[in-house]
């Protein structure tokens, strides 16, 4: 039943991309074209938005486990530009697979710092996670800019970065599509995510906390416990994003790094349902709206129209997520 | 006697499955008149057509001789027609003045000593008193139930529904509410009670409507039956008497000294608790609602926050133990509040089935679920209480209150328990099910385990436990020995004034 209804909502969400399309004057049909080169079309393009996707897809991960766990992790997009600091910090030093390796960890261990204090405070004092989290990424963002700008600045730069990195993740092309090993480790995260959550008792519990605590307390589940330990997940997962943009992509830091990557990460996650396979379909196609939409602009439709698309799906997608369920018997 | 409601040919469906098949109901003017029957037998989707929430697929309907049909509970109101709610709509916070006007405001601007007159004559009549200015927040049970009768006549109800409106008070309570709606049916008022409890009907009522599978099969003055054959008329057939059992005298199962908790608003819920079970042994606790229940049962599975006492569990210590340690040594819990701290509604019943037992050897291998294990719990628990329902897979919140709870008695019966801490295991079921889960909960003690079964109804406790103990300001009473199920001593005890 829910299948279908995202369904409908992808549709009518494509209905309305045209409708703009058509009030616009333009062919709906020239434009499905031209957005369809645009983000599977070749394999450069094809290339470029699983570029896209691979970051997108982990920190929807990252929101997603928090999200089962009745947690909304706003703070993804601080945990991630922290890691990917974090990470760089580390392989500007350390060159090859050690460097890689080393940094990995950090930007999984300071993600997992970062969301650590809004885990604390919403498990034992009850303060709500959205807000400490929104204040987090302020202050994410003017620490890694204060350190990209100072300590960590790489000499001679006139902008706040740092210096390349001496490693980078193992890249697996093959036939001109650029894969990065990145994407594969992401893909084999969500199915890893899946197992868990249906099949051991720990996934089973952080879910009933996400669904019911009180239940889960008289269940024998210590929801403190679950929270804190779901919030950190989520931010060593943001913090694995990160990583990715430094290690795989950018090969350095600057603040710019994530632009946004761990806001739009909540909407993949909404998009996925309850669903961790949902996060493979809902973030591939945030990737191919990014670059398809940069096609689009080259056909002179602006760019932002993909972004409104979006938006009403979203919006619609978190008005369906709580329907009556009628009884039965 | 002039009809007050009139219902003919009643027929309403939901999906497939049909809640009424053309009832009819008649119900005099200035009467009390009992509605009966099982859980799904239609008689809360009668009453609902009634006041206006779910109207009816075909039927016709005749309120004060005038054709009616409500479509909302506001024009079921209009028309004189309300139903006291079994979740009191009560808002703390307000005072009792403001809770009494909530939704039917004499003006834009409100003059309270205007409305507090209307107010002291409406509870006059009824013979209530109350202290209008007050935070509603310290109203009793009893007290909210009052109130809850005056909203409904100072928006000039003169049919009134009651839902099973003595669940939640002490006996004596309840006999004061049975006078108060007395007076309201001298003044020409007519009363519809819903109830699973045929003393009141005997005791209270004119009339009695029997409904059994979503048809009415009898309708008469209760003065030409009785008790015994109306019992036989809602389950269609004999009910089991109780299983005999034989009181325990086993190993200490549950053994509490000296217990303090602090309640939720950091007051002593409960004052210096000593309680011992025994392994065979169901042990009732009676008290009104608010005594303290709520925090006994919180602290038994260790989530209350203790001030002193100790509590040990088959024979060693649990104080400091975490709720996990507890389920794991094979304490169950059946809580109060069904919805919020018994099930997750949006989960299918399966996974439902194993909440509390995830951590069981049975269900979890190395911290793995055993989904065929589960699987086959489910279908057990399912199967063990008759809980309707369409699917293991489908959201605990398909399935009626009833049903609900059958489900969840059954899991607390499940995988071996050694203690059962059970607050109102039978709350909602009719005569059948109530029976069912308390015969249950008597095979599960005499295969060693022990039960304390918290509740508001006496009589069911009475009827059910081994001996009953007294919860009254946090304090418990056990009644000295030979006097366990002396009924008047233990009402006493119960509201403090033994």
């Amino acid at each position: 039943m829910r299948g279908w209804s995202t369904l409908w909502l992808v549709l009518g969400g494509i209905a309305v991309l045209f409708g703009a399309v058509m009030l616009a004057g333009a062919s709906p049909a020239a434009v499905t074209l031209a957005f369809l080169k645009g983000s599977f079309g070749d394999a450069s393009h094809l290339s470029q938005t699983l570029v896209k996707t691979t970051p997108l897809l982990i920190a929807g991960i990252a929101v997603f486990i928090g999200l089962r766990a009745g947690l909304f992790n706003i703070g993804v997009e601080g945990q991630l530009v922290i890691g990917a600091l974090a990470c760089a910090a580390v392989a500007v030093k350390l060159p090859g697979a050690g460097g890689a390796v080393l940094g990995t960890i950090a930007g999984v261990v300071a993600g997992a710092l970062w969301a650590l204090p809004a885990a604390v405070i919403k498990a034992y004092r009850g303060g709500h996670e959205v807000i400490t989290t929104i204040m987090l990424n302020s202050v994410a963002g003017f620490l890694t800019l204060y350190l990209a700008a100072g300590p960590l600045k790489a000499p001679g730069q006139d902008h706040p970065t740092t210096a390349d990195v001496l490693t980078r993740l193992p890249d697996l092309s093959v036939a001109g599509l650029k894969v990065n090993a990145a994407l594969v480790v992401a893909v084999l995260l969500v199915f890893a995510v899946a197992y868990w959550l249906r099949r051991t008792v720990a996934g089973y519990e952080l879910e009933a906390v996400g669904a019911n605590p009180l239940a889960a307390e008289f269940a024998g589940i210590d929801r403190r416990k679950v929270v804190v330990s779901a919030m950190c997940a989520s931010g060593a997962i943001a913090g694995a994003a990160g990583v990715v943009q430094v290690l795989a992509l950018e090969g350095r830091f600057f603040p710019e790094i994530s632009s946004g990557i761990g806001f739009d990460a909540l909407g993949v996650a909404l998009l996925a349902g309850g669903s961790p396979i949902g996060l493979l379909v809902s973030s591939l196609g945030f990737g191919a709206l990014t670059t398809g939409g940069t096609q689009l602009a080259i056909e002179g439709v602006p760019k932002g129209i993909t972004q409104v698309v979006l938006g009403i799906l979203i919006v619609a997608a978190a008005a369906l997520r709580y329907r009556k369920v009628v009884t039965v018997a | 006697m002039p009809l007050a409601v009139r219902m003919t040919g009643i027929t309403k469906s939901f999906g497939a499955v049909r809640a009424l098949d053309g009832v009819d109901l008649e119900v005099e003017a200035g009467t009390l008149h009992a509605v009966v029957g099982e859980n799904g037998a239609g008689k809360t989707t009668l009453m609902r057509i009634l006041y206006g929430a779910a109207p009816a697929d075909s039927g016709a309907m005749e309120v004060d001789g005038k054709p009616a049909a409500f479509q909302t509970p506001a024009q079921a109101i209009a028309g004189g027609v309300g139903m006291v709610s079994q979740h009191y709509g009560i808002i703390p916070g307000l005072t009792c003045l403001q809770n009494l006007m909530l939704g039917a405001e004499p003006s834009a601007i409100i003059d309270l000593s205007t409305a507090q007159k209307r107010a002291e004559a409406l509870a006059a009549e009824m013979g209530f008193t109350f202290e209008w200015s007050a935070d509603s927040e310290t109203l009793s049970p009893a007290a909210c139930q009052k109130l809850e009768i005056l909203k409904l006549l100072w928006k000039g109800a003169r049919i009134m529904i009651l839902d099973e409106p003595t669940a939640m008070l002490s006996p004596l309570d309840g006999e004061a509410l049975f006078g108060s709606l007395k007076r309201l049916v001298e003044r020409g008022a007519t009363v519809i009670l819903v109830t699973h409890r045929l003393i009141e009907v005997m005791d209270h009522c004119r009339r009695v409507t029997v409904l059994r599978a979503s048809e009415r099969i009898a309708d008469f003055a209760v003065a030409d039956t009785t008790a015994k054959d109306l019992a036989r008329l809602i389950v269609g057939g004999d009910l089991a008497a109780p299983t005999v059992h034989q009181p325990g005298s086993g190993e200490a199962v549950l053994s509490v000294t000296g217990l303090s908790v602090l309640g939720e608003r950091g007051n002593l819920a409960l004052v210096d608790v000593g309680l011992e079970v025994r392994a065979g042994e169901v042990v009732g606790v009676a008290g009104v609602d608010g005594s303290g229940q709520r925090e006994l049962v919180r602290a038994l599975l260790g989530l209350a926050k203790r001030e002193a006492g100790e509590i040990s569990f088959l024979g060693s210590p649990i104080t400091g133990s975490s709720p996990a340690d507890r389920l794991a040594k094979g304490m169950r819990a059946l809580p109060e509040d069904r919805i919020a701290e018994a099930e997750i509604e949006a989960w299918s019943l399966e996974l439902n089935a194993a909440l509390g037992l995830q951590r069981q050897p049975k269900l979890a291998t190395a911290g793995r679920v055993n989904r065929a294990e589960r699987l086959r719990l489910a279908e057990a628990i399912a199967a063990r209480f008759s809980t309707r329902h369409g699917g293991l897979h489908m959201p605990m919140a398909s399935l009626s209150g009833g049903n609900q709870q059958r489900f969840i008695a059954a899991r607390t019966l499940a995988l071996a328990p050694k203690l059962i801490v059970g607050f109102q295991p039978a709350r909602g079921l009719d005569l059948h099910g109530a029976r069912a889960v308390y015969d249950g909960i008597r095979e599960a003690c005499s295969s060693g385990a022990a039960a304390v079964i918290v509740s508001f109804d006496l009589d069911e406790l009475l009827e059910n436990c081994d001996r009953v103990v007294t919860l009254f300001n946090g304090r418990l009473t056990v009644p000295e020995p030979g006097k366990e199920l002396d009924r008047d001593l233990i009402g006493r005890l119960m509201v403090g004034a033994a």
